[in-house]
């Protein structure tokens, strides 16, 4: 049997979505027992395998050239939502803004990033991403209860459980966040949700460092060039008694700014202290958005000019400076992560227990692994 | 006062524990018992830490044998390294002779996490106190050997705390809670210890030191941090952590509330959380439990009580203010029997000190207890209490209980004397019948403690052959021959070599 005639049951509606990247071998498995089926085959044909979810994060880590593309879309159902215990379960196909529209109806959020386009929980898991509401709730990684992975070679793995707290085995859940599918195509997941605030606001401030300081753990203070918001939720009386403190413009309800765009997407992280100097050492012309109290700084350029420089800066600090989006010329003048992290071995060693043919996202991760 | 002596684990771990040992490179069966190779390890020991660090006495082998749980097991030596090369130095050493090696806190574990299942050499990273503390980026560097309370005491002033609070906070080590990710009643809002974990530097299975993750958000690559944490000292050795710090709240109100059933304590708590508030704390204790407390340290918990709820809001003024309210209408909807607000900081100290000395109060009722530890969905709580109940009379044990009901964290806890032969047999049947009980509900084995060698076992009651090898090769990956505190957590045989497509050897990627 051919290498397509082995994956011909698996393609499917994949192939209508936009956007994907061309390849010969598109798949788009309908149930993750199909998922796993897809990685088997992978992995006896030593395929390389690009996961997609919604494409929003596809231009982070080193590029790939992929046999086979597997669409996560058709795996999108909502598995178990328990309002009253503030958790939900979902395959990893479905898009973050669909869930978050469908916790808010029970005034619940899984506190995802705030303007997800078309990104799916498993891309946003996989890419590690989170949301500015992370300065208030913790990052991404803080929600995810239980995963269930389908790993390299197609072995359904699940790990941790349905429950608010758990310490029964490694925290497989919270290595997921960020893995790029090393481990394993993240094909479900279990997230803790958070009530949301009966109150929210957006003050717009002439001086972020300063409402950061003043407000009491604010949910978010975004400074986008030059002007900063303070975002603010709770109770009716506690948001009012914030706002006075603030001196700023104030609007009901929370408006988030798109990210800013250009021919190179950047994210630039630094310990939270150092973040007025990130911004003060970003090439001219760079437009930013950064996350106070966070550390955090999404940037967009018209080229690399001086960020080499920032990144040996941000590297010198403990921080790191990532190519989120650029032209493919730029991933071979720079590593797209810069320099690798301390323990990689061990990831490797993980990496090959877990995906020993290296079928999914292969060398996408710093240090090329 | 002399430790009291337990046999090591769960009934029928004998066989389980002889098979793994076949697939541990750690050649067990060479005895200790052969002087050469005792001395010349000891002697090796010497060299790294002099002659004072190194306990080879059979007290103080003897000492460092058990934690605060069941188990107790055999300790080669011990050792106090003080700093992250002495403790490189001692891995390599003891991996030179073959010899396991046990990380070691404050040893206030209660799964048997610090006693060795097999003859170990103990690192006890007590030692190791240092704290340099950032406030503009809001975190600290802590040593491994740090009181948990001490580096709050230590920030107050400066208007900041460590969150994670376990009831044993004054006496257990910040490596420990990260080691086995610690929780405490304040978690519920705040996040267990994971949650406040930016970067952990860890002695590997090499002896090399690594530095995991760091003090900006998100590092790059696989996120080793994040599963060291929790892994009871099974991936490598914690000597140096970086903690986020947590502001003080503005305000706190703590609300004792007196209930005539437990089904109503638990729907006030759940209720409180249905409705959308997420309290600093929600603890309830049963009758057994408030009057051993009441009996102990005088609390002022209302002792005609079926059941009382602690529950604490914290915060900005205005929204404590609220929240209070809110704990009170849903106490009254749920037949409230008694309800106080703590009046100042002493009498709140004073409710508090109650609910951190449950455990140390049981004291009064018999020599010995066994402390359990699962989870069930909040949803499940009340159906769940009414089956522990069921079983605790079913065994015939004294059981009393306390537990975090804001997150669905039971803490059954049964009374005994193990000087009565058979005693600590029906505990374990009855205890065992929990864990399922709480599992059938949709929970999990352990919240907060750990499995260490308690609940080894009991792992394929939630997890399937899979699950279980995919931890194993999380394992390997770290510590491929098993050096550091072999036959915990990890049921023997949990690794397959059957299951998917064969690793290739040697170079790879
Ligand atoms: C009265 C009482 C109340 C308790 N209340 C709570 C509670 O509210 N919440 C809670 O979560 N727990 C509670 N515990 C359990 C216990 O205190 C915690 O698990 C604590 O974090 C253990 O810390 P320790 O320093 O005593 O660690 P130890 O018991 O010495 O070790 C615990 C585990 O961590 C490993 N370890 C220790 N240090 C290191 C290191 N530096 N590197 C790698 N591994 C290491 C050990 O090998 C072992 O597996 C309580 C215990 C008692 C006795």
């Amino acid at each position: 049997m051919t290498i397509a005639a082995a994956f011909a049951p698996f393609v499917g509606l994949a192939v209508a979505d936009s956007g994907l990247p061309e390849c010969d071998l598109m798949a788009a498995p309908q149930t993750i027992d199909e998922l796993e089926q897809i990685l088997d085959l992978a992995s006896e044909h030593q395929l390389k395998a690009v996961i997609w979810g919604g494409g929003t994060h596809q231009g982070i880590g080193g590029r790939i050239d992929p046999d086979l593309v597997i669409a996560t879309s058709q795996l999108n159902r909502l598995i178990d939502w328990q309002p009253e215990d503030f958790t939900v379960t979902v395959e990893a196909g479905m898009r973050v803004s669909d869930l978050e529209e469908m916790l808010a109806d029970r005034g619940q959020m899984a506190v995802l990033p705030e303007l997800p386009g078309a990104a799916t929980i498993g891309g946003v898991m996989a890419a590690g991403i989170s949301g500015w509401r992370r300065a208030r709730y913790g990052p991404t990684r803080d929600r995810v209860l239980e995963v269930d992975l389908v790993t390299g070679d197609g072995r359904r793995v699940r790990a941790g459980g349905r429950v608010v707290k758990n310490v029964t085995g490694f925290d497989l859940p919270r290595l997921a966040v960020g893995s790029y599918g090393s481990l394993g195509v993240i094909a479900q997941a279990c997230l803790k949700l958070w009530p949301e605030p009966s109150t929210k606001v957006t003050v717009s401030v002439a001086d972020g460092d300063r409402a950061l300081a003043t407000a009491y753990r604010p949910t978010a203070v975004v400074e986008a060039d030059g002007v900063a918001k303070v975002y603010l939720g709770g109770t009716e009386a506690e948001v009012d008694g914030q706002v006075e403190s603030l001196d700023g413009t104030v609007v009901p309800g929370w408006f988030w700014t798109p990210a800013p765009t250009g021919a190179v997407g950047w994210s630039l992280r630094v310990p939270p202290a150092l973040i007025r100097s990130a911004i003060e050492r970003l090439p001219s012309g760079w437009r930013y958005q950064a996350g106070l109290g966070v550390g955090e700084i999404k940037a967009a350029s018209v080229d690399a000019d001086g960020a080499a420089e920032l990144r040996a800066w941000a590297e010198s600090r403990g921080g790191a400076l990532v190519i989120v989006s650029g032209p493919v010329g730029l991933y071979s003048d720079m590593d797209p992560w810069g320099t690798p992290p301390p323990g990689l071995d061990i990831q490797r060693e993980l990496i090959r227990r877990f995906d020993p043919c290296r079928v999914v996202n292969p060398g996408r991760l710093p240090g090329g692994i | 006062m002399w430790p009291r002596s337990y046999r090591a684990g769960l009934p029928n771990t004998r066989s389980s524990l002889d098979e793994e040992s076949a697939c541990l490179c750690i050649p067990e069966a060479r005895a200790w018992h052969e002087p050469d190779r005792l001395m010349t390890l000891i002697g090796d020991l010497r060299e790294i830490l002099g002659p004072d660090r190194v306990l080879s006495e059979p007290l103080e082998r003897y000492l460092y044998g058990t934690d605060g749980g069941m188990a107790r097991g055999e300790v080669i030596v011990v050792v106090l390294p003080e700093t992250a090369g002495e403790v490189s130095d001692v891995v390599k050493a003891a991996k030179r002779h073959a010899s396991p090696i046990v990380a070691r806190g404050a040893g206030t574990g209660l799964a048997g996490g610090a006693a060795p299942a097999v003859p170990s050499v103990v690192v006890s990273l007590t030692n190791m106190k240092t704290i340099e503390i950032d406030l503009g980026n809001r975190t600290a560097w802590v040593g491994p050997g740090v009181i948990n309370l001490d580096l709050s005491k230590l920030t107050r002033s400066s208007g900041f705390h460590f969150a994670p609070d376990p009831s044993s906070q004054s006496a257990c080590t910040i490596g420990g809670n990260v080691a086995n990710n610690s929780g405490g009643p304040h978690c519920l809002a705040e996040g267990t210890t994971t949650s406040h974990v930016l970067a952990v530097e860890i002695v590997t299975a090499d002896g090399e030191v690594v530095l995991l993750g760091g003090p900006a958000p998100d590092p790059i690559g696989l996120d080793l941090r994040s599963v060291v944490v929790g892994s009871e000292g099974l991936l490598g050795i914690i000597t140096r952590t970086l903690v986020k710090l947590t502001p003080n709240p503005l305000d706190v109100r703590t609300i004792l509330a007196g209930f005539a059933t437990m089904e109503d304590a638990v729907a006030t708590s759940s209720g409180i959380v249905a409705r959308g508030v997420v309290p600093a704390a929600l603890e309830i204790m049963d009758q057994k439990m408030t009057r051993a407390v009441e009996n102990f340290v005088g609390a002022g918990f209302p002792i005609d009580a079926a059941a009382i709820l602690l529950a604490e809001v914290a915060g900005h003024p205005a929204a404590v203010e609220a929240e209070a309210r809110l704990v009170e209408q849903v106490a009254n909807e749920n037949h409230v029997t008694s309800l106080r607000v703590a009046a100042d900081e002493v009498e709140r100290a004073k409710l508090w000190l109650g609910r951190k000395s449950a455990f140390g109060a049981v004291a009064q009722l018999a020599p010995d207890y066994y402390l359990h530890d699962t989870v069930v969905p909040r949803t499940q709580l009340v159906a769940t209490m009414q089956k522990i109940y069921e079983i605790a009379e079913r065994h015939g044990v004294l059981m009393l209980n306390v537990f975090h009901a804001g997150d669905g964290n039971l803490h059954p806890l049964v009374a005994f004397d193990a000087s009565v032969e058979g005693q600590l047999d029906i505990v374990h049947a009855a205890m065992e019948e929990v864990a399922r009980v709480c599992i059938e509900a949709g929970g999990a084995l352990s919240g907060e403690h750990g499995i260490g060698l308690e609940k080894r076992d009991l792992m394929p009651l939630l997890y399937s052959e899979a699950d279980l090898d995919a931890q194993a090769r999380l394992r390997e990956a770290f510590d491929p021959d098993g050096l550091f505190n072999p036959q915990k957590v990890l049921p023997a045989g949990s690794r397959c070599a059957d299951l998917g497509r064969p690793i290739p050897a040697g170079a790879w990627l």
